[in-house]
């Protein structure tokens, strides 16, 4: 008898074994699960519809696993506005950075499918006064065209006014990705698409609401996802130069008087980057990339002057990648 | 004469139960393997509804691939709008694929392309697969593009989700905001399939599931190119599923077959999709070329009382010859 049982649990032991030879998927934990190198400040980050902070080397979930993405941080570090995003609509709150709901900012749904509206990238201006982020005016001679622009609002909860600031070029999905200036303007990713039916990202400038602005990159670079020090001397991009299986993340100098970007330096390459941010103090940056080929995207650093070599901080977390991390001194 | 009865002795005897017991579990593990292949077509044993048995100029793909190949991958929204013997093809990619100079081209044929379909007259080279199923599918591309076909791929929607998803999903480059207010929402068997919903794919490199990955190929009502745009994310999908294939072995294809279902059919035999995947870790993104046939290879145009795309053959069949010859 016993040894028709161990005959029994080899059979089934070299059915498993079987199964162990498939390749391997990612296995992904909650950031909440694991331990990480510990950076000076606090940085936000999102996974599975959920914001975690991370401090002191550990990842803390401050909201449920809901919808929530694209947290920021005002100047004052006291609230953060963060997106949920539902099946056809999104929304915007305001929250305490140990995630208590504070306000509604935007009421986007609607019952009837094609009303409903997007939100996305909220981004304080650099004074606190002002909130700026991504939304979808209809157009009513085209209910096929859906391109974001960026608008701006009052940060007050109680203020109900808003100003689009840009004209996206159609159909092209729009304008992305804000970075308000201190002087008033706004750096944004813009899309066009040329003659050969090349999409690509610039980094633009406005100076003021509804202004046609200027690019800040070539388009042959196809930069964008560009994100200010807090010093706005420095810009940090990611540039793809036509490629879809690969990114460059860039850095390059921004002069707020004349308005210009120095020759961009590649500060990492061959990797997917994605959602670079500065540290407070300007000297390093975090982004999100995969640590191998076809893996989950995680958290990493790297210098502004690029040496040393990026550190990841992260292995086995699925961070959300069109999340961009927000890092603050406090 | 008496002969005297053999007996084995104890210890072979307890060898053979263990040899049993694991050839049964190893036939327990290949199972749905041997079930998709046998279902499909006893004598040629692929991964899933395969029929090059009844295609007869196919050349499949010889044991070592070192010859250069061409494959048609053929794609179609198969949901319950559809009966499942009426399907079009939304999507069909010539594939050259040149193992010695490690060199690979997709070509992408617009679904609207308005050809002679053989025995059927003009029409949308989309409709020859309803028309004429692989093998007209086959036939339309091979008599327009003056190529030869070795081996096709057809998926359904449900195939690519499963495909992708089994892959741990796909890394890409998201070009720009993808954003479509009138999706089809008609992956589920469930529910109603002229349902639509609100898709918004954000920009940047992404991780994406079946689902997204399946949103980001197939929406076109917010983008200037429409069905080319698709054609290109097509591609950068295919290339992304293809980086992820090389980590494929033959443990994983008992779960692809299950899981597939007769989401996907296809003339290759199951020990070439083996070694295909086995070089496809060879093929580097510089060495992979990708054409999409826009103007001046086309034009929009009408006919038949159709929107269509009207083929510049002087222009498309030099560049076919150069690359596919």
């Amino acid at each position: 008898m016993t040894l028709a049982v161990a005959i029994f649990a080899f059979g089934v032991g070299i059915y498993n074994a079987a199964g162990f030879l498939k390749a391997g998927k990612s296995h992904v934990v909650r950031p909440n699960q694991v331990r990480a190198p510990s950076v000076p400040g606090t940085l936000y980050v999102a996974q599975a519809g959920a914001i975690y902070r991370f401090r002191n080397g550990t990842f803390t979930q401050i909201t449920t696993e809901s919808g929530w993405t694209q947290p920021a941080v005002s100047s004052d570090g006291s609230e953060l506005a963060v997106v949920r995003r539902y099946e056809n609509w999104s929304d915007l709150y305001l929250m305490t950075p140990s995630g208590h709901l504070t306000a509604l900012l935007t009421h986007d749904h609607s019952p009837q499918m094609e009303s409903n509206h997007w939100v996305f990238y909220p981004r304080f201006s650099p004074d606190g006064r002002t909130l700026f982020y991504d939304f979808d005016p209809k157009d009513p001679f085209n209910s096929y065209r859906v391109d974001l622009a960026i608008f701006a609002s009052p940060s007050d909860p109680s203020s109900h006014e808003s100003v689009q600031w840009t004209n996206p070029n159609y159909y092209t999905g729009g304008d992305v990705y804000p970075s308000p200036l201190a002087g008033g303007g706004l750096i944004y990713t813009k899309y066009s698409i040329d003659d050969q039916s090349q999409v690509h990202p610039q980094v633009w400038l406005q100076s003021r609401p509804g202004s046609t602005g200027f690019a800040l990159t070539d388009p042959a670079l196809d930069c964008g996802q560009a994100a200010l020090s807090s010093d706005q001397k420095l810009v940090a991009m990611v540039c793809t130069k036509g490629q879809t299986q690969s990114t460059e993340l860039n850095v390059a100098a921004f002069d707020p008087t004349t308005l210009t970007l120095s020759t961009p330096s590649t500060l990492v390459t061959g990797e997917l980057v994605a959602s670079p941010v500065f540290s407070p103090d300007g000297k390093s940056i975090a982004y999100l990339a995969p640590a191998t080929p076809g893996g989950m995207f995680q958290l990493w650093t790297v210098k502004s002057t690029g040496t040393p070599a990026p550190r990841e901080l992260t292995s086995l977390l699925g961070l959300d990648s069109t999340s961009p991390p927000v890092w603050t001194a406090g | 004469m008496e002969i005297s009865p053999v007996y084995m002795p104890r210890a072979s005897i307890i060898a053979a139960g263990f040899v049993l017991a694991g050839l049964v579990g190893l036939g327990a593990y290949f199972f749905p393997l041997f079930r998709t292949a046998a279902s499909a077509t006893p004598s040629s044993g692929t991964v899933a509804g395969a029929v090059s048995d009844t295609i007869s100029n196919l050349n499949p793909i010889d044991v070592a691939p070192s010859q250069p190949f061409t494959v048609l991958l053929l794609g179609s929204d198969d949901d319950s709008k559809f009966p499942a013997d009426r399907l079009n093809t939304q999507s069909m990619i010539l594939l050259r694929v040149d193992p010695g100079s490690k060199q690979a081209t997709m070509l992408s044929i617009p679904r609207d392309l308005w050809v002679p379909i053989p025995n059927q007259g003009m029409g949308k080279i989309s409709t020859a697969y309803q028309l004429g199923g692989p093998q007209g599918a086959i036939a339309a591309v091979e008599s327009n593009f003056k190529v030869h076909i070795d081996d096709y791929v057809w998926i359904g929607l449900n195939g690519l989700v499963k495909f992708i998803d089994h892959l741990g999903g796909v890394d890409v480059v998201v070009t720009n905001p993808v954003m479509d207010d009138f999706y089809p929402s008609d992956l589920s068997s469930t529910g109603n399939p002229y349902d639509y919903y609100r898709v918004a794919v954000l920009p940047g490199a992404t991780h994406l599931d079946g689902v997204h990955a399946l949103q980001y190929v197939r929406s076109r009502h917010g983008d200037l190119r429409s069905d080319f745009a698709r054609s290109e994310r097509q591609q950068q999908i295919l290339l992304a599923i293809k980086a992820q294939a090389t980590h494929l072995n033959v443990a994983d294809l008992p779960t692809l077959a299950a899981a597939f279902n007769g989401e996907v059919k296809t003339s290759i035999r199951l020990d070439r999709l083996r070694q295909l995947f086995s070089i496809a870790g060879s093929f580097g993104g510089s060495n992979i070329h990708r054409v999409v046939l826009l103007a001046p290879y086309t034009s929009e145009g009408s006919a038949a009382g159709q929107d269509v795309v009207l083929p510049d053959w002087s222009a498309i069949l030099p560049l076919v010859h150069q690359t596919f010859s």
